[in-house]
C-alpha cells in the first residue's frame, strides 16, 4: 500500500485500539505535535460517523421494504 | 427451510441479512403493533418505533457482540416499550409547555446536528456506488472482507483491503474541511 493508505490504516488501528503499546505511543506522540495528523484523525472520525449514518439510512430502507412486503 | 435459521443471530445477520431481518420482522412486528395501538399509537408509529429498535438491535449484535439471554422478540419488545414511553413523555411535555405559553422559546435539544448529518451523507453518496457499498458493508453492516472481495469481484482479500482504504481516504478528504470548520476554535 502507498504511504498515505498505510497512514489511514494506522489511524484506524489507533482508534480501534488494535495497536501494541509501542505503536500506540508512537501515534499518540505524533498526534501531539503534528497538526496535519490531528486534522486527519478528526476527519477520519467524521468519515466513520458519515458511514454510520449512511448505513442506518440503508438499513431503514431495507426495513421499509420488508414492511411493504409483509404488511403493506 | 431457511439455512440461516440454525446459526447464531450475529452470524445469521451477516450471512443473510435480508432473510434474517424478515424472519424477525414477521415474528415480532405484530406484537409491537398490538402494543402501540393499545397504548394510543398508530400502525405508522409502531413501524417507526420498531425500525429504530431493529437498528439498535442490529448495531448491538454485529458491533458489540450482544448475546441475548432472552429471545430476540422479547428484547425488541422491551426496546419498543421503552421508546414508546419516551415518545409519549416527550409529547406530553411539549403539550404542557405549549399550553402554558411560558416557555415558547424552549427548544428540544437536537440529538443530531441536521445540516451536518445531511452533508455527511452527501459525501458518502458522492463516493459512487462501488466505494459506498464497500465502506458501508464493512464499517456499518460488519461484513467480512472475504465476503466483500467476492461480492465486488476482487481477486484477493488484500486487494479488497487496499480498495477499502482508498475509498476511506477519499471520504476522509471529502469530509476534511467540514471537520476543520467544526473544530475551529
Amino acid at each position: 500500500m502507498r504511504p498515505e493508505l498505510e497512514e489511514v490504516q494506522v489511524l484506524e488501528d489507533y482508534l480501534q485500539g488494535n495497536l501494541n503499546e509501542e505503536q500506540r505511543m508512537d501515534v499518540a506522540v505524533r498526534l501531539l505535535w503534528n497538526q496535519d495528523w490531528q486534522q486527519k484523525l478528526a476527519a477520519q472520525k467524521l468519515a466513520y460517523q458519515a458511514l454510520r449514518m449512511a448505513g442506518r439510512q440503508q438499513l431503514r430502507r431495507e426495513l421499509d421494504a420488508i414492511y411493504t412486503r409483509l404488511f403493506g | 427451510m431457511n439455512s440461516t435459521q440454525s446459526l447464531p443471530m450475529d452470524k445469521a445477520l451477516l450471512s443473510d441479512r435480508e432473510k434474517t431481518l424478515e424472519r424477525i420482522y414477521a415474528k415480532t412486528f405484530p406484537m409491537v403493533r398490538h402494543y402501540i395501538r393499545e397504548h394510543g399509537g398508530t400502525t405508522d408509529d409502531a413501524k417507526d418505533i420498531f425500525h429504530e429498535a431493529m437498528i439498535l438491535y442490529y448495531e448491538k449484535t454485529v458491533h458489540e457482540q450482544l448475546i441475548l439471554t432472552s429471545s430476540v422478540s422479547t428484547f425488541l419488545m422491551g426496546i419498543c416499550k421503552n421508546l414508546w414511553r419516551q415518545h409519549v413523555d416527550r409529547q406530553s411535555r411539549n403539550t404542557a409547555l405549549t399550553e402554558n405559553h411560558d416557555e415558547l422559546l424552549w427548544e428540544e435539544p437536537e440529538e443530531n446536528d441536521e445540516p451536518t448529518a445531511l452533508k455527511l451523507m452527501t459525501f458518502v453518496e458522492q463516493l459512487g456506488e462501488s466505494c459506498k457499498s464497500i465502506l458501508v458493508s464493512f464499517y456499518y453492516f460488519g461484513q467480512r472482507l472475504e465476503h466483500i472481495a467476492v461480492q465486488h469481484g476482487y481477486q484477493s482479500i488484500r486487494s479488497a483491503t487496499v480498495q477499502k482504504f482508498k475509498c476511506l481516504e477519499r471520504l476522509r478528504k471529502a469530509v476534511s474541511h467540514l471537520s476543520i470548520e467544526r473544530f475551529k476554535p
